[in-house]
């Protein structure tokens, strides 16, 4: 049985912007192997610098790595197929406000992957975008809206849109919830599990917030100057102690502001 | 003694559509060595308060206030370079974005000097640049960077986000100031840097004797020793009070679902759980509902509700609203 992605010693190295033929290029990521089942979500975490930025957009299609290979379903998966890539791997990014295109209608937007990934035609198309704008929770109406007459959440929930609407098995979500209020925050995050109930899709997720990690995701993925130093399930990775790196990135956090944890919602319920 | 006392603070916007309301009545009181932070949603008019406080404010916008008084002194009917003035030595402002508000084109060193007030080095020429080295060294360990030498020589571009806050926290304690205002300081931050950050600023309060006006979007990442808390909703007052009582008995349900939002409060939620969450988005400037703002997302409203609540005072808290989730215990 395979997985429904496998990483084998994906690796990644940067060429120094100067510097002779031989000298020394600097590592993003050192290779590392890991696998992810479908409707998971892999949690992948480090601090800045730690390449998990690199990583996602490795697996997203977004850049080349210079070693190691992906196979998704049992195939090999190449870089330069993009059919193969995009019906299957999707991306969010962090700044929802600048990956949507100002000169175009939500519409629009959303229809272009379909009008270059698959033989739809204008009317199926149209009900494409329909029905996932709904998905979304979305109205029609908003086909005609450009982004610029959206709120943030809305904008968010368009991008969640564009990456669902080729019914991908895995959405690679960079940092796509930092920076949104804690109510547009909550509704996403319901939403991407929903569409996970629904749909069946894996996710990673990257993210530095340990609260977020804790609650939605499967398995944890933690870099660190670009190394894999730990891959587990989430229960397990929150209960190693071994590793102090792992403790002080995830449990400093977590414990941090537990004297406001006092049962409020029995209180409240009363 | 009242180092700040804000009473019905109102700012209003001139806009095509008419006069808009952006803080509608905002009180604020505020004393020496306090945190008080100030916790809203974007578009809640949190920073503009802030800005209100150091006068940083639009002039064709109109301020009301039936007080504001800095050291009883009133700050509204001072003149402009007065103002001014009183600002420049009692108060000070950092950003969310520390990296973009530094100067981009001189080192750290020659910003920490810039702020420096002239009347604190004396001496000759020579006696004056020494002085003002170790001065900026000394600000340097003060907000937690040991290691100053590579520091001072580098531009901000150079430096990472945390290191930068802490820079910009050295340059705004330069002249010694009474209040500091943080305007989210660690948005976007990662939690490691996010806890150096409240740290230090929680120190600062305490060794310094200054008061912390720390603004947020969140209540999970206030920081834990925060005195007293004000909820703001689309320019108008929720709820004010002591921080640990609200936080433990929240009385208005904006309070509650902002703390039921926020994951860091929330340990025991089963796996992958659906969160709790308002309803519908944040109204814009041209769309405000009348009465309570809250109205539309708010779980408990009425038909009540379209008229705005006056304020309820119990013991040391004040909230608006019509249908407190707490019952009065008088």
């Amino acid at each position: 049985m395979s997985h429904l992605l496998e990483i084998h010693n994906l690796g990644k190295t940067f060429r120094p912007r100067k510097g002779w033929p031989w000298t020394p290029q600097s590592v993003a990521i050192e290779p590392l192997s890991f696998t992810l089942e479908a409707g998971e979500i892999l949690a992948v975490m480090g601090e800045t610098g730690s390449g998990k930025s690199t990583l996602a957009k490795i697996i997203g299609g977004v850049d080349t790595a210079t070693s190691g290979e992906i196979w998704l379903n049992g195939q090999k998966l190449h870089s330069n197929k993009y059919s193969q890539l995009c019906n299957n791997i999707r991306m969010i990014f962090q700044d929802s406000e600048n990956s949507l295109n100002a000169h175009l209608t939500i519409g629009k937007q959303l229809e272009e992957p379909l009008l270059f990934n698959t033989k739809l035609n204008v009317a199926e198309r149209q009900e494409r975008v329909n029905v996932t704008l709904q998905r979304v929770g979305m109205l029609r109406e908003h086909w005609e809206f450009y982004p610029h007459m959206l709120s943030s959440g809305q904008k968010q929930r368009v991008c969640i849109a564009r990456a669902i609407i080729l019914e991908p098995q895995i959405v690679v979500a960079d940092e796509a919830l930092v920076g949104l209020d804690p109510s547009v925050r909550a509704q996403i995050i319901n939403l991407m599990l929903d569409l996970q109930e629904d749909m069946g899709i894996s996710y990673i997720l990257v993210t530095h917030s340990p609260q977020i990690v804790k609650h939605i995701a499967d398995k944890i993925l933690i870099l660190y100057r670009g190394k894999m130093i730990a891959f587990d399930k989430t229960d397990i990775v929150l209960k190693d102690t071994q590793q102090s790196y792992v403790q002080q990135l995830l449990h400093e956090h977590l414990k941090q502001n537990i004297q406001y944890s006092s049962d409020t919602s029995a209180k409240i319920a009363d | 003694m009242q180092l700040l006392d804000i009473r019905n603070l109102t700012v209003e916007m001139q806009t095509p559509q008419g006069i808009v309301r952006v803080l509608d009545k905002v009180n604020l009181q505020l004393t020496e060595g306090e945190i008080h932070s100030i916790v809203g949603e974007s578009g809640s008019g949190k920073s503009l308060l802030a800005k209100a406080i150091v006068g940083f404010i639009n002039p064709n916008w109109q301020v009301t206030a039936d007080r504001l008084w800095w050291n009883g002194k009133d700050l509204l009917a001072m003149s402009p370079q007065q103002r001014r003035q009183i600002t420049g030595r009692d108060m000070a402002m950092i950003f969310q974005d520390p990296n973009a508000y530094l100067d981009p084109n001189s080192t750290v060193e020659q910003q920490i000097v810039e702020a420096i007030p002239q009347g604190d080095v004396r001496g000759t020429f020579m006696r004056r640049r020494v002085d003002r080295k170790t001065r900026v060294k000394r600000l340097l360990h003060r907000v937690g960077i040991r290691d100053h030498e590579p520091i001072m020589d580098s531009y901000p571009f150079e430096l990472s986000q945390g290191v930068a806050q802490k820079v910009s926290i050295a340059i705004a304690i330069a002249h010694r100031p009474k209040l500091l205002i943080a305007d989210e300081p660690t948005t976007a931050m990662e939690p490691s840097t996010r806890l150096q950050i409240h740290r230090l600023l929680a120190r600062l309060a305490v060794s310094q004797q200054m008061s912390v006006v720390l603004i947020s979007q969140d209540v999970g990442s206030i920081l834990p020793e925060t005195k007293r808390l004000t909820m703001l909703y689309c320019g108008q007052l929720m709820e004010t009070g002591p921080a640990k009582d609200i936080l433990s008995e929240p009385a208005h349900p904006y309070t509650d679902s902002m703390i039921r939002m926020s994951l860091q409060t929330q340990q025991e939620l089963p796996h992958k759980a659906r969160l709790p969450t308002l309803p519908g988005a944040i109204p814009t400037l041209r769309h405000m509902p009348i009465g309570c703002r809250l109205g539309p997302r708010c779980p408990h409203a009425q038909k009540t509700c379209v008229k705005a609540p006056t304020a309820t005072h119990e013991r040391q808290r004040v909230y608006h609203c019509h249908f407190p989730l707490l019952v009065t215990s008088s």
